[in-house]
């Protein structure tokens, strides 16, 4: 399709009435039929996303589904208890998971935000030797998958007595690329003069990055929050390698090793995931605005 | 000049921190994998020697099959996700009804972790009674696949099935970057290709799909790695080992299992460096094949 054929061919526009340049954007803005196909269509494909969750619930309160599964998938439980959900908070200590998940994702959150948003302002605003080489350098940084450099982070940490620690879990992953480049990015978006004003009020640079620049990057120091939270979160490969004390085990290690010893039972077993599932299921649905436009922004993913 | 450097101090200490942790746990760690590979450990000494490492990779069938496998799963779900997601990223851009509802419920997925997803769907592909073969039952499909116990190769295998659960797990994220590439679209081209008369299909097919090279190209380049680097889902499903038959072992999971399973260390490294070789140099095809088409295009 070329462009360059529009005036030639808007000559002969009369001919063609029903595109006229002025019902342009008419191409969207379709019929009212057009609108009920689309949402047919989109519509059974959101209900086969949402199906295999449901199924889960469905199975997770059926006592009965821990010896046979109905021949015919229900999406409804025929004997509906919380029995399994019993078994499985007897069986895995899901509570404490939480709360060493929490913990890990809140500490890693905050040391990661504190250091991208640091590193960020110089990069973005400061002027040093060496700038550019340093920023270059992490760049390169993000290109490094993290299997690269496992296994002697693994020996590291346990050079330093520190594996089966919340250290081991919080203390990797205080700094990445993907926050500094993020947040220098965004900040160089943001005027020197408003800077330079409050160079001229005697503020010092810590005081202009925290009072007058980081209040202006509440969207990026969200999206960054966001994404550390679930890469922490839904990690299994650290965890598996530096943590073999139940006590320490996150939400997400604990679902993959109980799982093996829970497996003959399904409703138990999809209680444990239900309950693992649901509570980050609501946050998303407190957050969903800024999570969603934070993934359009950065192209990032959870 | 003193007050010069005074005023960069001030932005070292800015800098400082991210650098001291990117030296201690990304660079150091990262040239450590490199000097291992090379050394095996001899009591408590490492000694040296050479390639023994990558010709032991070359030599170990499980290996190679673990590479294969990481491979075929990745080609298999790119090839799914692309298009798909491309076509109903395009249908949820023309909905005028409940758009964000439905942007939500296709990134639910995104916000459970893996290995809860490969939970589920443990039970999903359950062969007697599970979602998938109770609904195909429904529907008088006959002999039901046996899905994750089945370890051959083909269409109702252990491979497919965990196929089916990344594409399933992913749509919605493909489908949101498809979205703000969409969106990103001058309206002057569709109202250029209507005036040459162009119908909305073809209008998809030669305003939407070229448009949406560079946002593709990102999309072929990240999906590469994250293929390559799988390892939740399948080590819930499958263990280290990814059973049945090591069909859905990756070269992550190899990894693990000498590192941790075996304690050999510096075979662990080697692979990991194979690894990285291998992941480094699909990014380069990828940017490669888009900057030719980028310059041949003009």
């Amino acid at each position: 399709m070329s462009i360059q054929a529009v005036s030639a061919s808007e000559l002969d526009m009369p001919k063609r009435a029903r595109w006229r340049p002025g019902q342009a954007v008419s191409l969207r803005a379709a019929s009212i039929w057009h609108q009920i196909a689309i949402v047919t269509v989109v519509g059974l494909a959101a209900v086969a996303m949402i199906v295999p969750f449901e199924w889960m619930l469905a199975t997770s309160l059926s006592r009965a589904a821990n010896v046979s599964l109905p021949a015919v998938p229900s999406l409804w439980p025929p004997d509906a208890s919380f029995f399994n959900y019993g078994v499985a908070l007897a069986n895995l200590p899901l509570l404490r998971y939480y709360l060493n998940s929490i913990f890990v994702a809140v500490t890693t959150t905050l040391g990661y935000m504190l250091t991208s948003a640091l590193a960020g302002y110089a990069f973005a605003k400061g002027r040093f030797p060496g700038k550019s080489a340093l920023f270059v350098l992490l760049l390169t940084t993000m290109m490094l998958p993290f299997e690269i450099r496992m296994i002697p982070l693994y020996l590291l940490m346990r050079n330093l007595h520190l594996n089966d620690t919340y250290a081991a879990l919080i203390l990797p992953f205080m700094a990445g690329g993907f926050g500094v480049f993020l947040m220098r990015q965004y900040m160089s978006t943001i005027p020197d003069e408003l800077i330079d004003a409050a160079r001229v009020d005697g503020a010092n640079e810590f005081v202009i990055c925290f009072r007058v620049v980081l209040p202006l990057c509440g969207p990026v120091l969200a999206a960054i929050a966001i994404f550390n939270a679930l890469w922490r979160w839904n990690d299994l490969l650290w965890p598996l390698m530096v943590i073999s004390n139940p006590k320490l085990y996150t939400v997400t290690y604990g679902l993959a090793t109980g799982a093996v010893n829970t497996g003959v039972y399904t409703g138990v077993a999809l209680a444990s995931a239900a309950m693992a599932i649901v509570p980050l299921m609501i946050l998303y649905l407190l957050l969903q605005r800024y999570i969603i436009r934070g993934i359009m922004l950065s192209g990032l993913k959870g | 000049m003193l007050r010069k450097i005074r005023k960069s101090l001030v932005w070292y200490a800015f800098v400082a921190p991210a650098l001291i942790l990117f030296g201690i746990f990304i660079l150091y760690p990262t040239l450590e994998t490199f000097h291992l590979s090379f050394y095996r450990e001899v009591v408590t000494k490492q000694e040296f020697v050479g390639a023994l490492h990558y010709l032991r990779l070359l030599t170990d069938q499980v290996f190679v099959a673990a590479i294969l496998n990481t491979a075929v799963l990745g080609v298999a779900f790119l090839i799914l996700v692309i298009p798909l997601s491309l076509i109903l990223a395009s249908l949820i851009n023309q909905l005028r009804v409940w758009p964000d509802l439905f942007k939500l419920i296709f990134f639910l997925p995104q916000v459970t972790s893996a290995v809860a997803i490969a939970l589920i769907f443990r039970y999903v592909f359950e062969p007697n009674s599970g979602l998938v073969n109770g609904t195909l039952r429904l529907l008088q499909v006959s002999p039901l696949p046996l899905w994750l116990s089945d370890p051959r190769p083909g269409l109702t295998g252990s491979r497919a099935a965990v196929t089916l659960l990344a594409v399933w797990a992913a749509l919605g994220y493909y489908m949101l970057i498809f979205l703000a590439g969409l969106q990103a679209i001058p309206v002057e081209l569709y109202d250029a290709a209507i005036v040459d008369g162009a119908s909305p299909l073809q209008a998809w097919w030669y305003v939407t799909i070229p448009s949406l090279r560079p946002t593709t190209v990102f999309l072929i380049l990240t999906g590469t790695i994250d293929a390559m680097s799988r390892f939740s889902d399948l080590w819930t499903l499958g263990g280290p080992g990814g059973s049945p038959g090591r069909s859905i072992q990756t070269v992550v999971m190899y990894i693990y299992q000498v590192g941790f399973g075996s304690s050999d260390f510096n075979l662990a490294s080697a692979a990991a460096v194979v690894f990285f070789c291998i992941v480094l140099l699909l990014t380069l095809i990828n940017f490669r094949t888009f900057l030719q088409r980028e310059f041949s295009g003009q």
